[in-house]
């Protein structure tokens, strides 16, 4: 079965070191800009499926928002798993503090996968994915 | 997760940290390798890269300064030692961090 290519967007719509989400064919993308070359890799971080577009790129890698999980987006390989939370010095309400309680327990269980990468080519002005 | 890739990751990140502090990987690639590769162990099971050379407390606020690169946090001693505890950082103008003289915070009149 041959690869299907699909127009995902203009490449002036994502900027140096930004990155646009792209829905194509039931697959959720982020286009990712590293100095004008272009990667794609699955919208989903391999964490707890938070949206990785709303993180933070630098170089190649990728930071999601929600736990700070690191992938490098050349290979979608994961880097490095939730980073542990500061709750500070405040007392918690104990029923907040017991939820949050369950809430690691139930994390500490959960892995962080590699994401899914795919081939960009960029053609006339367009960059296009290969799924 | 592989180690390799991790610790190229630290390395990137950490040189964008340290440069605009004036310091720089030291040129003992060897001991920059055992180094990296102690805080990807420990990122892997704190979540953190924290110093490989010094101990946790289990006291967040003083756990927090030792976060590689902790050069911010004990910068008035590094700049008279010209490099960070462990010597995975040292002063850009440092070559060969072996003839650096090892002085505690004591002598010099920080403690």
């Amino acid at each position: 079965m041959s690869d299907k290519v699909i127009r995902a967007m203009s490449a002036d719509e994502v900027a140096p070191g930004g990155m646009k989400a792209v829905e194509l064919d039931g697959n959720e993308i982020v286009v990712c800009n590293c100095g004008g070359i272009y990667y794609a890799v699955q919208r989903r971080c391999g964490h707890m499926n938070a949206p990785l577009d709303m993180g933070t790129l630098d170089g190649t890698y990728l930071t999601c928002p929600m736990h700070c999980a690191q992938f490098d987006i050349t290979t979608g390989e994961a880097l490095s798993g939730p980073v542990p939370p500061d709750l500070g010095h405040e007392t918690l309400p104990p029923v907040l503090r017991e939820y949050l309680q369950n809430i690691g327990m139930m994390m500490k269980h959960v892995r962080t996968e590699s994401i899914r990468v795919y081939a960009t080519k960029l053609e006339a002005g367009w960059i296009q994915i290969v799924l | 997760m592989k180690t390799d890739t991790r610790k190229k990751a630290l390395h990137y990140f950490f040189g964008k940290v340290v440069g605009p502090l004036g310091f720089k990987f030291t040129p003992d690639a060897e001991l920059m390798d055992f180094l990296l590769e102690q805080e990807v162990i420990l990122q892997g099971k704190h979540g953190i890269p924290f110093c490989p050379c010094q101990p946790l407390r289990h006291d967040r606020a003083r756990d927090m300064q030792i976060v590689c690169p902790c050069i911010p946090f004990h910068r008035k001693h590094f700049d008279v030692i010209k490099r960070c505890w462990c010597g995975l950082f040292v002063h850009k103008d440092v070559l060969d961090p072996d003839k650096l003289p090892q002085r505690s915070p004591k002598e010099v009149g920080l403690e």
